[in-house]
């Protein structure tokens, strides 16, 4: 048994990271509504600036707080010319703007060094500790976040969090009640797009080595499949979901050996697993497993 | 407090508002009768800044409201309701009651984190505010029940009750009594008179029922086609020709 | 410079017939449909196999491919969409679904025909030559073809009763529930003749470059500036539009690197939403 641990915990260690990477998302679809098929792009913002701000000297712990701040910054751009508009135009922009990204970090290789990819620098006390990283990592992964996981559950209980359920049903009524619903909207993108980009560069620490293929537009959907799944609006959901996702991706891999399909087969049947079951919870179990039927709306 | 002047606002061809002007003194409750269609929603629409007028000017408290958005000019003190009762189902009866509070601590994300003791205070305090409020409407025993749950007279109810929470100086109220009880619906209308009296609070109301608004209001105006024909007092609008007219045979025969 | 204009008119024709049917649905059904981009990519690749690998004439092949793409489409809309509609779903509900649709359908070609590029078995021609400007005998077929299909179009809205129906359904769902309109019918239709649409767009790609399963995800963000650009709802918009992202994204290669042609169409769309976000033609 204890031969198979560090893959165990590998496993944990890359849910955790996409359960905190999922609940920036949850912020901003579960809780205020917000469609943002684009948060890879706030993932791969915060790993590249931690990564190369690093490498170039900064001390990392300055580095992961650019990074974040960075993200965030982009979320709040994106936000300004759509959140007044139709609700699917932050859907078009963002996911145009995951694109962009990506293609920004392929290009421009005199920053990002393109396809190649960077190395990580250094790593959160990594000459303190002897053996294996991951089980360091893992538990300081782990703490993020519960830490992350608390904080916003105290927003999401808050007067703030009530405002942004409100905007979530039906944001005539805080503007009636002198809300500004355009400010809270933005400011749960630039939230949820700065835990996005906490999560980047924690995902960056794992990896070790980033290229642009860490951060294709199906990451995305990843983190939807996460909140969707767990329960839209429910953060326990989210890191539930985050879990079960990465579990079955890991049992898909050990499937591998007994399917007569091409390892490219079998990732084209992953995503289009993902897909149908995207399809599936949206039409008949939209409260996924541990939302609360009474507090989810079709009619949006 | 109010004054609205040569509003207007066409949809496509239709003129919904054609040029009202209307003047509301401080601590007056005002009716607004009309058939439908006579453009009263989106009068209100406008008044509260959910809708631009194509024209027209509206100061509100010496301020010039016109262009402000809804949630500024509802900052100012000026509250709406929905003609479609417009509770959030999604949120518990007391949850809404909440909602409404201006400028909360708790509104900002730093004060949830770092002064979680101010912002509990003054939660109390509100949540008291509310529970006295749905007490008095008959709610408090639903006050955990998803207001999706409530009849559409409760939720009417509750949303002027929401409304009421937000210590608005002025208040417009779209038929509010539609599908709420007449004995309940006396009682609120005793409610708001009380507020008016104590508080200095100004109404201006849509309603259909003829009798509650005579007895209600300190002045009414009559729209139709998106013109004001004709305001007053209760009695001299009763005795106006040209309002028996415009609705002589309709529901509204129960004028004369 | 010319060249790069006949190569932006080339990429504009394919991109203003398949925003054609993205812009129907958007103001018909109230929802932007995410998964546009890969029944293109399925059209393309029907055709790709039945023409390569099946032997088929390449303009039957075509047809059939188009023909199939429709089914698709009203089979989805049978299996997802009108039972969704039927509870009331709202567009976030629909987006959702749809992007769901997106990653089945690419997914599903790349299982079966692979991730790699393909292209169609066509017999090498020499190009036309006017002055410094090389004109393939591929390129006037897509613009023709496009010519075409848009004149179709225009002829379908303005001249049949289905097209009126469309309309009317696209001006005020509500008015024509009431006016007796059979709506599920009417949506069908729309499906049908859109989804038609964006497969003949997706075969015209092929005519002009290799196909690949992404391909329909790199041109979701140019057309939905071009819907966007021309106008929600409005399908002359969407030509426009169309034409208008195509010349502008093959006119920035002059100045930009190539990998940059979606950054155009993605400023365009930002630009458009900052000045006019009802669209050049969108009311
Ligand atoms: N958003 C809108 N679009 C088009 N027409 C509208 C809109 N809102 C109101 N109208 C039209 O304006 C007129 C006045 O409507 P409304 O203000 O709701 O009347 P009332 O509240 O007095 O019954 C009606 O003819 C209505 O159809
Ligand atoms: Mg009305």
């Amino acid at each position: 048994m204890i031969e198979y641990l560090p893959y165990v915990i590998t496993v944990l260690l890359i849910a955790a990271i996409y359960a905190i990477f999922s609940l920036g998302l949850n912020l901003e679809w579960g809780f205020t509504g917000l469609i943002n098929f684009g948060h890879v792009a706030f993932f791969a913002i915060g790993a590249y600036t931690t990564v190369l701000l690093n490498l170039s000297g900064v001390p990392l712990l300055l580095s992961v707080i650019a990074g974040v701040a960075l993200a965030g910054l982009c979320g709040g751009l994106l936000g300004i010319p759509t959140l007044k508009l139709r609700e699917d135009y932050l859907a078009i922009v963002t996911i145009g703007f995951a694109e962009i990204i990506r293609f920004f970090l392929l290009n421009e290789e005199w920053l990002t060094r393109g396809p190649m990819g960077v190395h990580v620098f250094s790593r959160p006390f990594e000459e303190l500790i002897p053996g294996d990283y991951n089980f360091f990592l893992f538990p300081f992964v782990l703490v993020v976040l519960v830490i992350c996981y608390l904080l916003l559950e105290k927003l999401i209980k808050s007067p703030w969090g009530r405002v942004l359920k409100s905007i979530r049903e039906d944001e005539d009524v805080p503007a009636s009640l002198g809300k500004n619903v355009f400010s809270y909207k933005i400011q749960a993108l630039v939230l949820g797009s700065m835990i996005a980009g906490l999560a980047g560069s924690l995902l960056a620490f794992y990896l070790q080595y980033i290229n642009p293929r860490n951060f294709m537009p199906i990451e995305t959907f990843y983190a939807w499949i996460a909140v969707v799944l767990g329960g839209s609006g429910n953060n326990k959901g989210t890191i539930l979901g985050a879990l079960i996702l990465w579990t079955f991706f890991s049992g898909t891999r050990f499937a591998q050996g007994y399917l007569p399909f091409s390892p490219t087969q079998m990732g084209a049947l992953r995503i289009l697993f993902i897909g149908v079951l995207l399809i599936m919870i949206m039409m008949f179990k939209p409260e996924g497993l541990l939302g609360k039927k009474e507090e989810l709306t079709l009619a949006r | 407090m109010l004054s609205v002047h040569d509003v207007e606002k066409s949809f496509g061809g239709i003129k919904a508002v054609d040029g009202c002007s209307l003047k509301i003194k401080k601590s007056a409750i005002v009716g607004v009768i009309g058939p439908n269609g006579a453009g009263k929603t989106t009068l209100f629409r406008i008044i509260s800044g959910f809708e631009k007028p194509d024209n027209g000017t509206i100061v509100f408290n010496g301020e010039d409201i016109e262009g402000v958005t809804s949630f500024a000019i509802a900052r100012k003190g000026l509250i709406r309701t929905f003609q479609i009762s417009k509770a959030l189902t999604k949120l518990t009866v007391e949850e809404n009651m909440l909602l409404a509070p201006q400028f909360q601590h708790g509104e900002r994300i730093w004060n949830v984190w770092l002064r979680p003791k101010d912002v509990k205070r003054q939660e109390e305090e509100n949540i008291e505010k509310a529970h006295a409020l749905l007490e008095f409407l008959g709610l408090l025993r639903l006050k955990d029940e998803y207001a999706g749950a409530l009849s559409g007279g409760q939720k009417k109810l509750l949303e002027i009750a929401r409304a009421l929470m937000a210590d608005p100086k002025m208040l417009l109220l779209d038929e509010p009594f539609a599908g709420v009880n007449p004995t309940l619906a006396m009682k609120i209308l005793e409610r708001i008179k009380e507020l008016r009296d104590n508080n200095g609070i100004t109404v201006l109301v849509i309603e259909h029922d003829m009798p509650k608004i005579m007895q209600l209001s300190d002045h009414i105006y009559v729209l139709n086609k998106g013109k004001v024909i004709a305001s007053g007092a209760p009695e001299e609008v009763r005795a106006n020709e040209q309002v028996v007219e415009a609705y002589l045979g309709g529901v509204w025969g129960e004028l004369r | 410079m010319l060249q790069l204009v006949v190569n932006g008119l080339v990429l504009g024709s394919i991109l203003a017939l398949a925003a054609i049917g993205l812009s129907m649905m958007y103001s018909i059904l109230n929802f932007a449909n995410f998964a546009h981009g890969d029944f293109l990519a399925l059209g393309a690749y029907l055709t790709f196999v039945f023409s390569a690998i099946l032997g088929v004439h390449l303009i039957l092949a075509g047809a059939i491919a188009v023909v199939i793409t429709a089914l698709v489409a009203v089979c989805c809309d049978y299996v997802i969409w009108k039972p969704m509609r039927k509870k009331g779903a709202g567009s976030v509900t629909l987006i959702i679904i749809s992007i769901g649709l997106a990653l089945f359908l690419r997914n599903l070609i790349i299982f079966l025909w692979g991730p790699d590029l393909k292209r169609y078995d066509l017999p090498v021609k020499r190009g036309i030559e006017l002055g410094s400007v090389v004109i393939t005998q591929n390129q006037i077929v897509v613009i023709m073809v496009a010519i075409i299909c848009m004149f179709l179009v225009h002829y379908l809205l303005k001249k049949t009763t289905i097209g009126k129906a469309m309309r009317a359904l696209s001006d005020n769902i509500d008015l024509a529930k009431a006016s007796g309109i059979d709506v599920d019918r009417v949506i069908r239709y729309t499906w049908a003749i859109g989804m038609a649409l964006a497969a003949v767009g997706g075969i015209l790609y092929g005519l002009i470059t290799n196909i690949n399963p992404n391909m329909g995800w790199f041109m979701l963000l140019p057309m939905f500036a071009a819907v966007i650009l021309g106008g929600i709802g409005s399908p002359y918009g969407a030509m426009l539009g169309g034409i208008i992202i195509g010349l502008a994204q093959e006119l920035s290669t002059a100045i930009l690197p190539t990998e940059y042609k979606l950054a155009v169409a993605f400023v365009i769309m930002i630009a458009v939403l900052f000045v006019r976000p009802r669209g050049i033609l969108g009311s």
